[in-house]
């Protein structure tokens, strides 16, 4: 009994305790599901084992929603507690746990995976390439990302879940002053789910460098594409400072390491230095492909080129290198001099430059543009004025005389979300209603998604925009209460109802889903948005091997060419296409690390230790394996071509005609 | 015999094992921290860009500009992340 | 699959080229990796509580074996790609094995040197310069301990299966990581020893 006794959670609820029925309850009803309808086969034939970026990038999608509601539960369960002064839904605990929890869930398991099902989904479609350069270890990417996640998912029933913040600051996430294992969860977690990151950015930077269709120079890359390699590029360069830094905290908390501790020498402050060494060009991982959709969409429904297209992309480049040079302006308060917090600062402002200048982009391809305002186009629109007020309130914050005091305010919470939440989700947003007919073959309907948008950037404004004023009144974030006295009571009850209209957004989506599943058309063609890039040159759902022939590019907007000025994307006959095999490696080998982390997060030594010879015994069998792919025959290819050819003829023969 | 011992490799060889010879200097004469640091500074990268070059072949192939750009950027973070570090967290401290 | 007989057996196929340079880019990420580790290095290298110095623990004859046993060995994978270029594969796997052998030298040093320093009082609890130190050389060290095993495999597959373009690219990925552990010891080398016994 007593080795089982430290799977119990350190600080219960009754909550807690109902999500533990309701985990239990959701695996047996899938368990049951699978093997009543007979569908291991199918999920293991056609999803666990599958190579394909489309089917990747689906679940990278399904996986951030779900992620999202887990990140929205929190998030709601917080402003509830603060709706009112004194109150008492939540302990000090369960509030340290709970902000933990939302801030890593959001940011690492909600709006990478959701970046990453982007990339996924539209990279190889934009540059006309088959798959990516490493479809397998594509697969093993998303594998971690998912085990990671999972892992960091059943700390709050097994063991405990973190409650260091996000940030999980040493000393406080030392093993004396965080005795529960939930750090452990954190740094182990993290460090699975980051590997899986690292290997995805270089596998894009591979595919995009090497892979584009002829006639493709890197000047006529779609933009998205473009933010895609940029955010590749910092993932390749960011994620190792985190991996190190993890490997740290975490020998620290298992090994009697003195990295951060504040005895025998030990740093606490290099932890936060390492932490946004990483963790500003994570912002702009977020963020820039965030950017590429825009620039999508905007140009889309304006029915114009994207204005400017040098100088976005020259932005992005200055983007990526000065991301790394701003880090510090995260803890101007910790004791630095006065030339470092000056240094820093100048160069944080500095980075506002490009970003203005992408602002300005998009409102000049508006200008004179028709403008069709769609959902997507909804979404692109609310953002820009709302982005730039987070990003102005963000040149407050870069002024370090001036951030002793907003610092751990509720400003900086009300400044980094409305950067967030404009920036990125209403991207993915965006992203999700614009692409969601090109992998489903329906349209999600636009009066809903409509309704949803009005939904939540009211909710978002009414959550957030209060806390700028209750912070600058000296709201310290991360508190789990407040006296009436102060009377922040009436503003955080109006951030609590945005807070609610946003959780009735995001449920709105998901009706959305399911009415858009049962009652939309399925003729839509491959081009329902008379759209202007690459992906939409192929058909809807696309096949597996995304383009029969490959296509000839002159221009950014090849498509766009090839509709409305004669350009001929696809010449020369059908060959056979080479595709890679499927695998269940990248699954099984995931396991074995879910295996591994979860043995490092209790210390049990020996199935760490079997299960990381496991993961070397995956690797040695992948050194010898030989694996040459398998061919598509031409033939197949044509009758597959003609089958589509037969749906497309419904929408516009001479396109059609014209494409196959 | 002959044709498995390529001169430009063996010339790098010699001078990587020259270059570490010269490093050691800082170690077995009395030199001041900042003479011994800028050395070994000069002779660690000249070292690093000798493995690129002879033994690496970064160049050879049309992807020779890609893989340059990746090292030099590659280098100018990690210089930014080691030199801002220590600004932060001793020079400044 | 395509082969390009004007290139050389490693570049010769696509997706040969596209494994280099995703390893190319991989190696960048490495060079974070390291830069990250000497950074919390040298911020902690004079925090050493109530443990020994650097200059007290740092021997000059285990590193100088270290170094030229390593720099030798990357001479040596040199000549093991130039000989796979000439198609001798004899001579080739003759220079790898003699590169994974030196690799096994290297490591046998450097378990003697920890072991020194284990006696002398510096453990990995220690102090914080102990941390930092032994978390640095024992990085570099895993990632030669997994080179070696690696390049065995390697060996192997050409010893079995012939110079064939899959093969091949192996190798030279392979003497791209050896060449890479070389350069990351040479900083090692520099900044870590020679510095700390200035």
């Amino acid at each position: 009994m007593e080795f089982f006794q430290r799977f119990a959670i350190p600080h219960p609820s009754p909550a807690i305790y109902a999500s533990m029925v309701a985990i239990a309850l959701v695996s047996i009803g899938i368990v049951v599901g699978l093997t009543y309808f007979k569908k291991w086969g199918y999920l293991w034939r056609e999803w666990l084992t599958t190579v394909d970026h489309k089917k990747i990038g689906i679940m990278y999608l399904l996986s951030a929603l779900l992620m999202l509601f887990r990140g929205g539960a929190d998030a709601i369960m917080m402003r509830a507690q603060l709706a009112t002064p004194e109150a008492k839904l939540l302990d000090a605990q369960h509030y340290n746990e709970i902000f933990t929890t939302h801030g890593v869930v959001m940011i690492l398991f909600m709006a990478m995976p959701f970046i990453f099902a982007f990339m996924n989904l539209i990279v190889p479609l934009q540059i006309g390439a088959r798959d990516v350069a490493f479809p397998r270890l594509n697969a093993l990417s998303f594998w971690l990302f998912f085990v990671g996640a999972m892992l960091f998912n059943i700390s709050f029933v097994i063991g405990g879940s973190p409650d260091a913040g996000w940030t999980s600051y040493f000393p406080l996430a030392g093993n004396d002053f965080s005795t529960s294992v939930g750090t452990n969860y954190y740094m182990l977690a993290i460090q699975i789910s980051g590997i899986g990151s690292l290997m995805t950015g270089i596998n894009f930077c591979t595919t995009i460098l090497k892979m584009r269709a002829p006639g493709m120079t890197l000047m006529k890359m779609p933009m998205f594409t473009w933010s895609a390699f940029i955010a590749n590029v910092i993932v390749v360069f960011a994620f190792p400072v985190l991996t190190v830094a993890l490997i740290m905290g975490t020998a620290d908390r298992l090994f009697g390491a003195n990295f951060f501790t504040t005895s025998n020498g030990g740093m606490d402050m290099l932890w936060a230095n390492f932490f946004w060494v990483w963790g500003h060009p994570e912002v702009y991982i977020l963020i820039l492909p965030a950017f590429g959709l825009y620039s999508e969409i905007i140009s889309t429904f304006s029915g114009r080129n994207l204005y400017g297209y040098k100088s976005m992309v020259w932005s992005m480049i200055l983007i990526s290198l000065l991301s790394f040079l701003v880090w510090t302006h995260h803890f101007f308060t910790m004791g630095q001099g006065a030339l470092t917090n000056s240094i820093f600062s100048i160069t944080t402002m500095a980075i506002a430059v490009p970003t203005g200048v992408k602002i300005f982009n998009w409102l000049f391809t508006m200008w004179k543009g028709k403008i069709r305002f769609t959902t997507p186009m909804l979404y692109s629109v609310g953002f820009i004025p709302l982005f730039t007020i987070g990003g102005v309130t963000g040149v407050m914050l870069a002024m370090s005389a001036a951030d002793y005091q907003y610092h751990n305010t509720m400003f900086l919470v009300a400044h980094f979300h409305n950067t967030i939440i404009p920036g990125v989700v209403f991207a993915m947003l965006a992203g999700l209603t614009y692409y969601w007919p090109k992998f489903f073959g329906f349209m999600l309907n636009e009066k809903i998604g409509k309704t949803t948008f009005w939904f939540i950037a009211v909710g978002f404004v009414l959550a957030f925009f209060p806390m700028y004023i209750t912070g600058l009144d000296g709201q310290a974030r991360r508190m789990y209460t407040y006296s009436e006295s102060t009377g922040f009571g009436p503003l955080n009850m109006v951030s609590f109802f945005g807070g609610a209209l946003m959780a009735i957004a995001f449920l709105l989506i998901v009706y959305n889903i399911w009415y858009s599943f049962k009652n939309s058309p399925r003729d839509i063609g491959s081009d329902p948005w008379d759209a202007r890039s690459l992906e939409w040159a192929t058909h809807t759902p696309v096949p597996e091997y995304n383009f029969a022939r490959l296509p000839q590019i002159s221009s950014s907007q090849a498509f766009w060419d090839s509709k409305k000025n004669g350009h001929v994307l696809f010449k020369g006959e059908i060959e056979d296409i080479h595709m890679p095999n499927n695998s269940g490696v990248p699954f099984v080998m995931s396991c074995i690390f879910f295996v591994a982390g979860f043995s490092f997060v209790f210390a049990l030594w020996v199935p760490a230790v079997i299960a990381l010879i496991g993961v070397f015994v995956c690797m040695t069998l992948r050194s010898f394996e030989q694996d040459h792919g398998y061919h598509i025959h031409a033939k197949e290819v044509k009758e597959t071509e003609a089958k589509y050819g037969e749906v497309l003829n419904n929408e516009d023969r001479s396109r059609a005609t014209s494409r196959v | 015999m002959k044709e498995l011992f390529p001169a430009k490799q063996v010339m790098g060889f010699v001078f990587s094992l020259v270059l570490t010879v010269v490093a050691l200097f800082v170690y077995y004469t009395d030199m001041s921290f900042k003479a011994g640091m800028t050395l070994l500074l000069v002779t660690a990268f000249i070292q690093a860009f000798l493995q690129l070059v002879v033994f690496m072949h970064a160049g050879e192939s049309k992807d020779g500009k890609a893989i340059y750009t990746n090292v030099l950027y590659g280098v100018i973070i990690a210089v930014v992340t080691v030199f801002g570090s220590l600004l932060i967290l001793l020079w400044d401290m | 699959m395509k082969i390009d007989h004007a290139q050389p057996l490693e570049y010769s196929t696509d997706q040969n080229q596209l494994n280099i340079l995703g390893f190319w880019i991989f190696l960048g990420a490495e060079i974070m990796l390291f830069a990250t580790l000497f950074t919390a290095y040298f911020t902690l290298s004079h925090r050493t509580g109530s443990g020994p110095t650097p200059a007290e623990i740092f021997e000059i004859t285990p590193v100088l074996i270290e170094t030229f046993v390593l720099l030798t060995s990357s001479f040596t994978i040199g000549l093991g790609v130039h000989a796979m270029r000439l198609g001798r594969k004899n001579a080739m796997v003759t220079f790898f094995g003699i590169t994974l052998l030196l690799g096994l030298c290297f490591l046998g040093v450097e378990i003697f040197e920890f072991m020194t320093y284990y006696h002398e009082g510096a453990t990995y609890q220690t102090s914080a310069f102990t941390s930092a130190l032994m978390t640095t050389l024992g990085t570099h060290g895993a990632h030669v301990t997994l080179g070696f095993f690696w390049g065995l495999f390697i060996i192997i597959q050409v010893v079995k299966r012939g110079l064939t373009p899959q093969t091949a690219n192996k190798a030279f990925i392979f003497s791209l990581y050896w060449h890479f552990l070389d350069v990351v010891w040479i900083f090692i080398f520099s900044f870590i020893y020679l510095k700390g016994m200035m």
